[in-house]
């Protein structure tokens, strides 16, 4: 799995959490908190997205995390 | 008394969910009816595992087949709804709107939700689900589980900010939180009271515990569905679920905006000292006198009894001696749970809203099952409806853990 892939489970569950992103065309720059999401929303992102990896790690190692992009990387590395 | 605590409360506005109808009209049509929706549980979470891996016979009752939410409940928002907070925001949308509340000043409007342990299946679901990979269980998990989240969902929803808690009183749960209400009011802590009886969102768990305990029905009629549901009848074997919701807005008549539905003339709480679930004749012959007293009315003004009435063997019988001790075996009678089934916490407040709404169309509903009543010494309203103008009711809940609550109400 790549790094676009991971990033695509990202986009996908973001839709899932964030109202109104339907038709949104995610860049890896986009801030979830910019996009509306709440912590508990990130919160629900994160590990919705470590549940489709089938990636057990604590959530504290992706809070750093600026951008979306920079989640799919820490996810990535992980793999 | 000081004069507020006197001022006259009424309900202004109402909202009711359940198996038959959702909405005041539709709900009160199929009341009317004699409509129901009594067959096997098909919720996810209702059925009972057979010990051979298998999915043995599920247990009867009556769900909701189909909740429409409000518009201004955003369909992403609800993945992190539980079904009851779902149920929950439909219903008290529809109070909210009779009542016309958008003009009111938040700071003066409570809640008062009525019940607790909802959201039982959803647990049982969870629980089925990350057994395994504890790791990956939802943060708002964390939110959803506890009561005082349909506090949270419904406030922020609503704007609500002058009160918002849940009281917890087993079956009669919700007339507790209509008496919690009415007390609100009366005290001046709020100006208007929305009192919710939750949906209690039963799992296998709570439906196999209930019928090991006896008190609900057996598989007597796991093949004959609408049969299963008959407070009153000789042969009732105990309670039948129903998925429901009710709430209501209180006020004093002097606020009101709209004609009320009732006036909330007399209620009365009381506890028989006893954990267990079985009924006491002392107890609710002591509500039932508490709120005629509190009313000032005597027996004889009451034209209409709906009472609990879950079709427990003994909690049935003992009702009408308490009934008949007080001296209403002269007004008419009928069964909501009979249509409905039971609603647990939410039962007290939709039986609550069936009596204002029979009071509303000037008719009764009937009681299904009702082939052999316990007791045919009471005017009891049988197969179909009959015309009736209520003038006063009385209303009746109880609990398990020893809780008894009665409220008297008048046509506004």
């Amino acid at each position: 799995m790549n790094l676009e892939d991971v990033f695509a489970i990202i986009v996908g569950h973001t839709r899932e959490v964030v109202p109104g992103l339907d038709d949104y065309a995610f860049q890896f720059t986009d801030s979830l908190r910019e996009l509306g999401a709440n912590s508990i929303d990130r919160s629900e992102v994160v590990m919705l997205a470590l549940e489709s990896l089938s990636l057990k790690a604590p959530m504290i190692d992706f809070a750093r995390a600026e951008n979306m992009g920079e989640l799919a990387t820490l996810l990535h590395a992980k793999l | 008394m000081h004069a507020a605590e006197s001022a006259p409360i009424v309900v202004s506005g109402i909202g009711v969910t359940a198996s038959i109808g959702q909405g005041r009209r539709a709900f009160a049509d199929a009341l009317l009816a004699g409509e129901h929706r009594f067959a096997a549980m098909r919720r996810p979470g209702r059925q009972k595992p057979a010990s051979d891996g298998d999915v043995a016979p599920a247990f009867i009752g009556a769900e909701i087949a189909d909740l429409r939410m409000p518009d201004a409940v955003a369909a992403a928002k609800l993945r992190n709804l539980s079904w009851s907070a779902q149920v929950a925001l439909a219903t008290l949308q529809e109070a909210w709107d009779d009542a016309e509340l958008d003009d009111v000043d938040p700071r003066r409007i409570g809640l008062i939700v009525g019940g607790s342990n909802f959201q039982q299946r959803e647990l049982a679901l969870t629980q089925a689900k990350y057994q395994h990979q504890p790791e990956f269980l939802r943060p708002t998990h964390a939110m959803t589980f506890m009561d005082t989240d349909l506090c949270g969902v419904c406030s922020e929803t609503f704007g609500i900010r002058g009160l918002a808690i849940t009281v917890g009183g087993a079956s009669a749960s919700g007339q507790l939180a209509a008496i919690q209400a009415i007390e609100a009011v009366r005290s001046g802590q709020v100006d208007v009271c929305i009192a919710l009886g939750a949906l209690m969102d039963l799992s296998y768990f709570e439906c196999q515990a209930f019928r090991s305990l006896g008190a609900m029905g057996s598989d007597r009629y796991a093949h004959q569905p609408e049969l299963a549901c008959r407070p009153f009848d000789r042969d009732r074997d105990g309670f039948i679920f129903g998925e429901a919701c009710g709430a209501i807005v209180v006020r004093r008549a002097a606020d009101a905006t709209r004609t009320p539905y009732a006036e909330l003339k007399g209620w009365a709480m009381a506890w028989d000292a006893n954990r267990n679930p079985n009924p006491s004749l002392e107890g609710e012959t002591a509500v039932i006198r508490g709120a005629l007293a509190r009313a000032g009315l005597s027996a004889d003004a009451i034209d209409y009894v709906n009472p609990h009435g879950t079709a427990s063997v003994v909690g049935d019988e003992t009702e009408l001696a308490a009934l008949r001790a007080c001296g209403l075996d002269r007004a008419h009678l009928n069964s909501t749970k009979s249509l409905v089934g039971h609603g647990l916490s939410a039962a007290g407040m939709v039986e609550l809203i069936a009596v204002m709404l029979q009071m509303q169309a000037g008719r009764l509903h009937p009681s299904r099952n009702l082939d052999s009543p316990i007791d045919a010494g009471f005017r009891w309203v049988g197969a179909t409806a009959i015309d009736h103008v209520v003038e006063r009711a009385l209303n009746m809940s109880m609990g398990f853990g020893g809780i008894n609550t009665a409220i008297c109400l008048q046509r506004s």
